[in-house]
């Protein structure tokens, strides 16, 4: 019997992800979610935003201009010059943002390729993605589980509750109910139900106004099809078996469907400004968070 | 078990092609359960509705492919041998091992060796002792059965003789008894008919041995040279061979004394021919020169012939007093002698009847003989010319006659004369007309039959003396000298005392005549050195006749495949009595025999030699007939268990390739295959097809070449100043050249180019002999060189001083096959080619143009142009032509006059249209330079 190339695998739960998930948080800088969409919701937070506004830390001196209240002259500086200083204090502001990663039992799949699931890998960035935004002083939340939680241990208690909940909702959409408008909607699936359902999901999030972030976990196995000769196809979540008598002449036909997909969720999340990344399981973890680390900050786009 | 010349060393284990079939149902089941797969995207899979099944079966070559492999894994496994030698002998007892190693076995030598070393090594492996005998050795073989290893390493050494082998004293002491109970008795022989072969083969069997084998080639293509013939026109060579059943063809080479090959014929034998001739229609000096004739790739001493003195063609003069009567030639006094000696001469007539111019003109072509037919005494300084010839070596014949019996005072004769003559027979005598006596044995003719009807009437008389006995050489019945001679200096005089003619005696008309002039004229030159051979031999100065026994030392002798080379030191002295070479054996070897300036050649044929094949059928009935086996037994086995790996790894490509695998990488792999294939083709035939299309070019157009010199800037100027020249001649003349080229002496073909520019500096290197000896192939075959030394300023060529070009110009030159030179005269056609010019500048002005001295006729002085016929094969310059010719692509000139005159340049360009018009029209320019002179003529 021919080794197959993918597997099933068991559910990852909650500790061992959440140990892997702060190593990788470690790695990633406080994560400053882009403020420009988030001010109405903003709740005073305690770290800085790289921009002037209300705070309490020093950000700049500038000149003043004629209008401005005379209490903000700062008059040591002014003194030390023949131009007139105002002081300015950096933005500190903080942001709600919920998590969500698909638990169905497709995303369990791992091919021989991929270090890990796809189950494991988006538990990992979820919690990661927890960890360092807590840390930085955001609201975190995973619906249908927990509320917005602004403690700094948010990520803990996530994975407690998801361990409690085992795993969660195991619907294949997050729970739209909970979440404000204009929150930060980050959600990792694989995205392999019919597109038209998800599609329906996004676009109904993006009408409540939520700006939502989507990370399309990918096995390697998914977007190369390695497969050749005789070749029983069998589907977790449906059990649906699909035979070919030679797979490779599938592959081409099956590669351009598969991009045309991904093309078309990248497509509905840029109409909607929304962010769309590709994450691939036989890559390193860090790397999506690097890369959710940038959108969220808005580094991506260029705003300051 | 075997059939063929294949045998199996495990038959059985063949009947695994049995299961053949079931292996072919086994490779025909369905293909193999699918492999079951996870995958999430199946559902994207649905959407593609595709479904397609791989066919039930394997293809029918793939199945086949794996049935061959099995087949041959199984044929493989028995073993096979192809020529399997399992031909041992039965026996156990002592072996007796005769082997033939006559000169007939040198072709096949190799195989013979082989059996019969596989037999000694199985009698070693039995433990059998071997008797080893050589049919050369004759009665001296050894019968004696010693131990198996000293009769292999006696076989390893052992080598054929260059000899005939008699049969008969081996069979006797065969038939005496060996003193040993051989139980197996092979007899390997040569498989030719010679003495005693059916004795031989029915004492092998009478020996009482178990068993008798008789070995024999496979098919007999033994050749022989046997006879060599120098014909007047050509060289003819007989073959003979044994087998005549079928058709054989070939080559044979004659080889001069250096080994260097003269010349090579084909022969051919039809079926059913024995012999077939080749002839070689050489030159008779070339022909004299041949001392090896040999069949090509025959390793056998009968496949050469080798030749001495005696086999050359001799010239012969012949000139007779009185008038040659054409109309009756049987009357002419030398008909006699021309018919006799033409066969094995070359007869030279003299062309004029004045012996004044006659003598010495057959004396300047080289005769070795000259034969006088009655003539008197001859003019005082002829008869000097000749005595100083006869000295010197030649062989003077004369025939009595009226004149020479009238003659007074005649010293180029043997013997003293008395005046007049003697008649017999006549009605006025008392004699009747004399037989001849027989030849002494010290005579050169000694050997030659006494004819019996030969009857002399009348003849001249030798005074009696005391050594005329010694001089005479031939005698009439009654006592008087009939042929006498006498040595004179190195040569010899000879004198017939009757005419040439049938006049005096019907000698000229017996058989006899033709033999005793054929013997003179082998003692000519010819003889002389293998005279001196003997002299050298004996130590003494022996008389020509060569009767007593001499002993000539082996100088280089054949081996028994057909090499000359050094003597053995077993080789005895060719022991020789009277005219004929004794037969060659054992002690005498074919070969050449005396000193390395004087020797005779021994051959192993001198006659036709009737070779058979020895005919099986009289072998005696329980003798046991093998043939020797050239092809060493080869083991099948890796062989097909690498067929049955290669087709393994075929299968894999196959299946990889069926699976798709192979598809992505395939594609580039054999583009590049393709590509690389491509490339090894095509690369060789771009380089030659280059070749080609220049030589295509410079047929199509004339153009002019530049030699180059390897020298950067001297080329460049080179090439920009034939370009300046070829663009001037395409717009003032209708020659138009093409674009001017480089060529490199070394390699590229020349012929095409009418004119070569050769410009010199002082770092010129100086081309190789062989690269100059093209150069001088091209000047003898109508091209002109064109030398420029470039060096007017610092002296020229032609001046006292020698500058570095002028000396580089004299190396160069010194290789070459120069004619005298001379400045370009006034009259000469170069100064009329197309302008009328008296310089020829380049960029300097006064250098001169050299040309090769044409002949000069004082009526020629007062032409307007030289009767030049042909074309200088050399010029020469110091004027820097191509310097005043050189243009850039702007069309400006490259570089400056000196002295800067700008007409000067025009001028150069002139120059270099009328040398350019000189090489390519030659003398037919100095015909119309006549025209003005024509018309006049012509009265306009």
């Amino acid at each position: 019997m021919a080794l197959t190339v993918g597997t099933v695998t068991e559910h990852e739960k909650g500790t061992g992800v959440l140990a892997r998930a702060r190593a990788r948080a470690a790695l990633i800088p406080d994560l400053l979610v882009d403020a420009q969409r988030i001010a109405n919701t903003m709740v005073s937070g305690w770290h800085g935003r790289r921009r002037r506004g209300i705070g309490d830390t020093f950000w700049q001196f500038r000149p003043y201009d004629v209008g401005e209240s005379m209490a903000r002259i700062d008059w040591r500086r002014s003194a030390r010059d023949d131009a007139i200083y105002v002081r300015d204090q950096e933005w500190e502001a903080a942001h709600t943002v919920w998590i969500w990663a698909d638990n169905s039992p497709s995303m369990l799949y791992k091919s021989e390729t991929a270090e890990v699931s796809k189950q494991s890998r988006s538990l990992v960035l979820a919690l990661a993605l927890a960890e360092v935004l807590a840390k930085s002083g955001e609201r975190v939340g995973w619906p249908g589980v927990t509320g917005a939680l602004s403690n700094r241990n948010a990520a803990e208690r996530i994975s407690a509750e998801l361990i409690a909940t085992d795993g969660g909702t195991d619907s294949s959409s997050p729970q739209l109910e909970q979440i404000r408008n204009r929150s930060e909607l980050v959600v990792f699936s694989d995205f392999l139900d019919p597109l038209e359902d998800t599609l329906k999901w996004v676009d109904q999030a993006a009408q409540q106004g939520i700006h939502g972030t989507l990370v399309q976990i990918i096995d390697p196995a998914e977007e190369r099809f390695p497969f050749a000769g005789r070749t029983e196809f069998r589907d977790p979540e449906t059990g649906a078996k699909l035979t070919f008598g030679r797979a490779e002449t599938l592959s081409a036909d099956y590669l351009n469907l598969f991009a045309a997909r991904r093309e078309t969720l990248a497509d509905t999340c840029k109409s909607l400004g929304w962010n769309h990344i590709v994450h691939h399981t036989d890559t390193l973890a860090s790397t999506a968070l690097v890369a959710l680390h940038v959108r969220l900050a808005g580094e991506g786009k260029g705003t300051s | 078990m075997s059939f063929l010349s294949l045998t199996f060393a495990s038959p059985l284990i063949l009947l695994g092609l049995l299961a053949l079939p079931l292996i072919w149902w086994l490779l025909r089941l369905t293909p193999p359960r699918p492999r079951e797969e996870v995958f999430p995207p199946t559902r994207i899979l649905e959407e593609l509705g595709k479904r397609e099944e791989t066919p039930a079966q394997s293809p029918w070559w793939l199945t086949l492919l794996r049935l061959l492999m099995a087949a041959f894994v199984i044929f493989a496994l028995s073993e096979p041998i192809w020529n399997a030698q399992d031909k041992g002998t039965a026996s156990n007892g002592p072996l007796l091992l005769i082997v033939d190693d006559g000169w007939s076995t040198g072709n096949d030598w190799d195989e013979r060796q082989t059996s019969a070393l596989q037999i000694v090594r199985e009698a070693e492996n039995a433990g059998r002792p071997v008797a080893l005998a050589f049919t050369s050795q004759g009665g001296q073989a050894d019968l004696n059965a010693k131990r198996a290893s000293e009769a292999e390493a006696a076989l390893t050494a052992a080598e054929p003789k260059p000899v005939r082998v008699e049969l008969t004293p081996l069979t006797e002491r065969l038939q005496e008894g060996t003193g040993t109970d051989f139980s197996t008795s092979i007899w390997m022989a040569s498989g030719i008919a010679a003495s005693g072969s059916t004795e031989l083969a029915s004492a092998l069997a009478t020996l009482g041995a178990e068993e008798t084998i008789y070995y024999a080639p496979s098919r007999n293509n033994t050749l022989a040279l046997t006879t060599v013939a120098n014909e007047p026109d050509a060289m003819k060579v007989t073959l003979e061979r044994a087998d005549t059943s079928v058709a054989s063809s070939g080559q044979i080479t004659a080889f001069d004394v250096q080994g260097r090959s003269l010349s090579s014929g084909p022969y051919n034998f039809e079926n059913d021919s024995q012999t077939s001739e080749v002839r070689f229609s050489l030159p008779v000096e070339l022909r004299n020169e041949v001392v090896r004739v040999g069949i090509d790739n025959s390793t056998s001493a009968g496949g050469v012939q080798l030749l001495d003195e005696r086999f050359r063609r001799r010239r012969v003069g012949l000139i007779a007093g009185g008038n040659a009567d054409q109309q009756q030639p049987l009357l002419s006094s030398l008909y006699y002698i021309s018919r006799a000696l033409a066969p094995f001469s070359e007869v030279r007539q003299a062309q004029d009847p004045n012996v004044v111019v006659s003598v010495p003109q057959l004396i300047e072509e080289r005769v070795s003989t000259l034969v006088l037919a009655d003539i008197g005494t001859l003019p005082d300084d002829v008869r000097k010319q000749m005595e100083g010839w006869v000295e010197g070596g030649g062989m003077l014949v004369r025939f009595a006659g009226p004149r020479l019996a009238g003659a007074e005072n005649d010293t180029l004769v043997p013997v003293k004369l008395r005046r007049g003559g003697r008649s017999l027979g006549g009605t006025l005598t008392w004699g009747t007309p004399q037989p001849l006596a027989s030849f002494e044995e010290s005579s050169p003719f000694s050997g030659i039959p006494v004819p019996a009807d030969v009857a002399v009437s009348r003849q001249v008389l030798a005074e009696p003396d005391i050594d005329l006995a010694d001089k005479t050489w031939a005698s009439l019945a009654d006592g008087t000298p009939l042929v006498t001679a006498a040595r004179r200096g190195q040569g010899w005089i000879v004198l017939f005392h009757v005419t040439a003619d049938a006049v005096w005696s019907n000698l000229p008309l017996s058989g006899s005549f033709v033999d005793m002039l054929r013997r003179i004229v082998a003692v000519s030159n010819g003889s002389v050195a293998a005279d001196r051979a003997r002299n050298n031999a004996t130590g003494e100065r022996a008389e020509v006749s060569g009767a007593q026994d001499t002993v000539l030392p082996p100088l280089r002798t054949l081996d028994g495949f057909g090499r000359l080379g050094p003597p053995d030191n077993d080789t005895r002295p060719l022991k020789v009595s009277g005219q004929e070479l004794p037969s060659s054996s054992i002690e005498n070897p074919p070969g050449l025999y005396g000193t390395n300036d004087a020797f005779v050649a021994l051959n192993l044929f001198s006659q036709a030699a009737n070779l058979q094949v020895f005919d099986t059928s009289l072998l005696p009935e329980n003798t046991v007939q093998r043939i020797y086996t050239a092809a060493k037994p080869v083991t099948l086995k890796p062989w097909l268990l690498g067929a049955a790996l290669l087709m393994l790894a075929l299968d894999c490509l196959a299946v990889l390739w069926m699976a798709g695998a192979l598809r992505r990488a395939a594609r580039p792999v054999a583009a590049a295959g393709v590509l690389a294939l491509a490339f090894a083709v095509t690369v060789p035939d771009t380089a030659r097809a280059q070749d080609k299309a220049i030589d295509i070019e410079n047929t199509l157009r004339t153009r002019i070449a530049y030699v180059k010199t390897g020298i950067r800037d001297l080329d460049e100027v080179s090439r920009k100043g034939l370009t300046g020249l070829t663009q001037f001649i395409g717009s003032r003349t209708s020659l138009e050249p093409g674009t001017p080229i480089g060529v490199d002496i070394a390699s590229d073909e020349l012929a095409f180019y009418p004119l070569l520019y050769w410009p010199l500096s002082d770092q010129s290197p100086v081309p190789d002999a062989a690269a100059m000896a093209r150069v001088d192939a091209f000047m003898k075959k109508g091209g002109s060189v064109l030398f420029d030394t470039r060096d007017q300023l610092s002296g020229g060529f032609g001046s006292s001083r020698v500058s570095g070009a002028t000396q580089r110009l004299r190396q160069i030159l010194s290789s070459l096959d120069i004619p005298p030179l001379e400045p370009v005269p006034n009259n000469h056609v170069l100064t009329r080619a197309f302008y009328l010019l008296d310089v020829f500048p380049g960029r300097f002005l006064d250098g001169r143009l050299w040309v090769e001295t044409s002949v000069t006729d004082e009526s020629d002085a007062s032409r307007p142009a030289r009767q030049g016929d042909g074309v200088s094969s050399i010029l020469i310059t110091s004027n820097d032509l191509a310097g005043a010719w050189a243009v850039e692509a702007s069309g400006a000139p490259t570089l400056p006059i000196v002295p800067p005159n700008p007409r000067q340049r025009v001028y150069a360009y002139r120059a270099g249209v009328n040398i350019i018009m000189y090489t390519l029209t030659g003398n037919y320019k100095s015909d119309q330079v006549h025209v003005p002179a024509l018309l006049e003529r012509l009265g306009q």
